[in-house]
């Protein structure tokens, strides 16, 4: 038996040497940049088209390069979200990656811009048509454009503020104010204040971009953005702290930290249980699905003004765009990426699945008031500030947004910790 | 190879090594290599070398890149900087402590299973329909389980429903991080009992009705006659589902917490696994290989304990 043992583990030693270093990721081959052949062939991942909506989208933009290029063969591959960026990043360094990929903007974009190939001259006349750059650019450099935009407006019930006794007019613009409106849902209606689904620890996020505006100062909200971070200042400690408060007041439903944000979390709003819901403008969650259950009672609202000297903003940028991997195929990635802006595509698209598009010249042509009211809000928009963080760092931003909301870390300990992770 | 071979021989003569396989020889003499004596070599070889390839190699693999780095680092010897991480990383400690919890709720399994099986073996009324009844869950999918259990247990749903009636205060079971593990562990108990109570049945298939019928003609009660008889005749059985269900929790909960509690809250309800993967969602392959090398450990480390006592009943049996 111990011989076994002996001969089992001397193996198992040589087998280990025998593998010498290799790394748990492939490692990158050097001459894959030159092996994209001669032949016209144009290799694009995506995740793939949640609805007929996106479809069709895809088959504008595809439909809009074949104009300037019926020759190229665009080769669409679809992978799963859930795995999307590990297997990109696999296959980037193992050299097999696309010539083109699709990516949401700010963390995801900036963590891999080191990959991709700058087309910030390319794109320049685009500029002042698209909002939402800031999500694709890096040091200067721009590395793709914007085909719709994604942030977390504010919707309230206009119903339930009415049986509350509010003005659906006039929607709380202080945190006083929207402490005070809770205050009067709860005890007037069977209704939670907001409603939240945080089994995922999305909820701060959520909370942290859809109020940031009226809790940090413009000055400090560009250092956030920029990297420039102290979770430990006034501000940050504050927005942690509002956000325990919000649950010690009963804002949110029963069992929000049991409940999953997609969608069960917005189902509970659509179903007139919650009176406002932080969402989405895009994809999902958004203006045009909750229109379909509560109609010209969906209502708007922009984020509080919490403290002096903050400037309110619409929490929006950049959502998902095209980036060029492949240096050899740049020109043909510079016309891919500007027929996904195409007009026409992007116009029938945000009217047919619920987008907010980058394009700022489409009249968004709905008679739904809180996607107008969002599109107005536009030019002064500001970006998300959690997509500015690190992969641990929302991660752990996760698992305190879920301790915070049960009591279980007191707001300095999280503010500690976030800091720490953060270096 | 030939000390495999000789492991297998061990185990299926459970002659215990070499002395005895060589007595018959001469001494000093060594047998020449005939094909006879080749034949039983390479005949297993085909089963070697799929496990060589597909199972040891990879394991090898997995380990050597548990001391490689993540990211920039990519292929580089760090030595044990990842397990060093590992052990101060808050989300490692507390899957860590929660195996602990897990196994804690493994005799629960098998008690539970045990004494429903005797039940359905002493034929108590209803016993067939019954028997149907509680292998059903084993069929249906975790993930399905776990979407039907997220009604059952939520804030406002049926099952705090029925406790508000006898005035039991409703509780967030997957949202509260004293209850979101164990909650999840009784419904993997519920879900995965029927395969432990099936193997207990098919023990009973085995046991001497006779000594059960001496003993009840001697006047000995239920309880007496479950301690007495029928727990001593079963001890194999009950050391192999102990070991399978112990397998089973450790390495069977994914599904489960990914759909109830993913893991929350905070990372009260962490598993190695379920860290594994989140590891390797988070770009950190390197990192998840030496977790990996952790929970193998674990499993090792409490499978050979467990075969160590099952070789002792065996003795005694």
């Amino acid at each position: 038996m111990k011989r076994t043992i002996m001969t089992t583990a001397v193996a198992g030693i040589s087998l280990v040497a025998l593998t010498a270093c290799g790394g748990a990721a492939p490692a990158p081959e050097s001459d894959s940049a030159n092996d994209s052949s001669g032949g016209e062939t144009l290799t694009i991942w995506n995740w793939g088209d949640a609805d007929e909506a996106a479809a069709a989208y895809t088959e504008d933009v595809t439909a809009a390069f074949a104009e300037e290029h019926p020759d190229v063969e665009v080769e669409i591959v679809n992978q799963p979200f859930d795995q999307y960026y590990t297997l990109l990043g696999s296959a980037v360094e193992a050299g097999t990656g696309p010539d083109l990929a699709l990516y949401n903007g700010g963390t995801q974009l900036k963590s891999r811009a080191d990959s991709l190939v700058p087309v910030t001259e390319e794109l320049a006349d685009l500029q002042d048509q698209l909002a939402g750059w800031p999500a694709f650019e890096k040091d200067g450099e721009t590395y793709s454009a914007p085909t719709f935009l994604q942030g977390f407006p504010i919707y309230f019930n206009k119903a339930l503020f009415e049986s509350a006794g509010l003005d659906p007019a006039a929607p709380p613009a202080t945190w006083d104010e929207l402490s005070a409106a809770c205050e009067q849902i709860l005890a007037n209606t069977d209704a939670s204040c907001f409603a939240l689904g945080n089994k995922e620890g999305l909820g701060i996020e959520f909370f942290l971009s859809g109020f940031g505006s009226g809790v940090f100062t413009p000055e400090e909200y560009d250092a956030w953005i920029d990297g420039e971070r102290d979770w430990t200042s006034d501000h940050a400690t504050q927005i942690l702290q509002m956000w325990a408060d919000s649950s010690a007041d009963g804002w949110y439903n029963d069992g929000a930290n049991s409940t999953a944000m997609f969608n069960d979390s917005f189902d509970i709003f659509s179903a007139g249980d919650s009176a406002m819901v932080v969402a989405l403008m895009s994809g999902t969650a958004h203006w045009k699905q909750f229109d379909e259950f509560l109609g010209d009672d969906l209502g708007f609202m922009m984020p509080v003004t919490a403290n002096d000297g903050t400037s309110i903003a619409l929490p929006a940028e950049g959502g998902i765009g095209y980036g060029i991997l492949n240096e050899d195929k740049k020109d043909l990635g510079v016309d891919w990426i500007r027929a996904s802006v195409d007009h026409d595509a992007l116009a029938a698209y945000s009217l047919a699945g619920g987008q907010i598009t980058s394009d700022t010249t489409i009249e968004l042509d709905t008679d739904i008031a809180s996607a107008n009211e969002i599109v107005a809000e536009l030019p002064g928009s500001k970006p998300l500030l959690h997509t500015a963080l690190s992969a641990e760092a929302l991660d752990l931003l996760h698992r305190l947004g879920q301790q915070l909301l049960n009591g279980d870390v007191t707001v300095d300990e999280a503010a500690a910790k976030l800091a720490a992770a953060e270096g | 190879m030939s000390n495999l071979a000789t492991a297998t021989r061990t185990l299926v003569t459970g002659r215990r090594g070499d002395g005895d396989a060589r007595s018959p020889r001469p001494a000093g003499r060594r047998r020449p290599w005939t094909f006879e004596r080749l034949t039983p070599y390479l005949m297993v070889l085909p089963v070697i070398a799929i496990l060589a390839v597909f199972r040891l190699y990879p394991l090898v693999l997995g380990i050597n890149f548990s001391f490689t780095g993540d990211g920039e680092l990519n292929g580089q010897f760090i030595g044990l900087d990842n397990y060093a991480y590992l052990l101060q990383d808050e989300r490692f400690q507390a899957s860590a402590r929660n195996v602990v919890v897990v196994l804690l709720f493994v005799p629960i399994q098998v008690f539970f299973a045990g004494i429903l099986a005797t039940f359905i073996y002493l034929k108590v009324p209803g016993h067939r329909f019954y028997r149907s009844v509680y292998f059903l869950p084993v069929v249906l999918s975790p993930i399905i389980i776990g979407a039907i259990f997220n009604i059952i247990l939520a804030a406002n749903g049926p099952l705090n429903g029925a406790l508000s009636t006898i005035n039991i205060p409703s509780v967030d079971w997957l949202g509260l991080p004293e209850t979101a593990l164990p909650t999840v562990l009784v419904v993997h108990i519920w879900a995965t009992f029927g395969m432990a109570f099936t193997i207990f049945l098919a023990g009973f298939a085995t046991l001497d009705a006779q000594l059960l019928d001496a003993a009840k003609i001697d006047g000995a009660n239920l309880w007496q006659q479950i301690v007495h008889v029928i727990v001593p005749s079963l001890s194999q059985t009950i050391q192999f589902v102990f070991v399978t269900t112990t397998i089973g929790m450790l390495t069977g909960l994914f599904a489960l917490l990914y759909t109830m509690t993913a893991g929350g809250p905070g990372a009260a309800s962490y598993l190695p696994e379920f860290l594994i993967w989140k590891l390797n969602g988070e770009s950190r392959p390197a990192l998840a290989s030496a977790a990996s090398v952790f929970l193998l450990a674990i499993v090792l480390i409490i499978g050979l304990i467990q075969i160590r006592v099952l070789r002792r009943a065996t003795k005694e049996a």
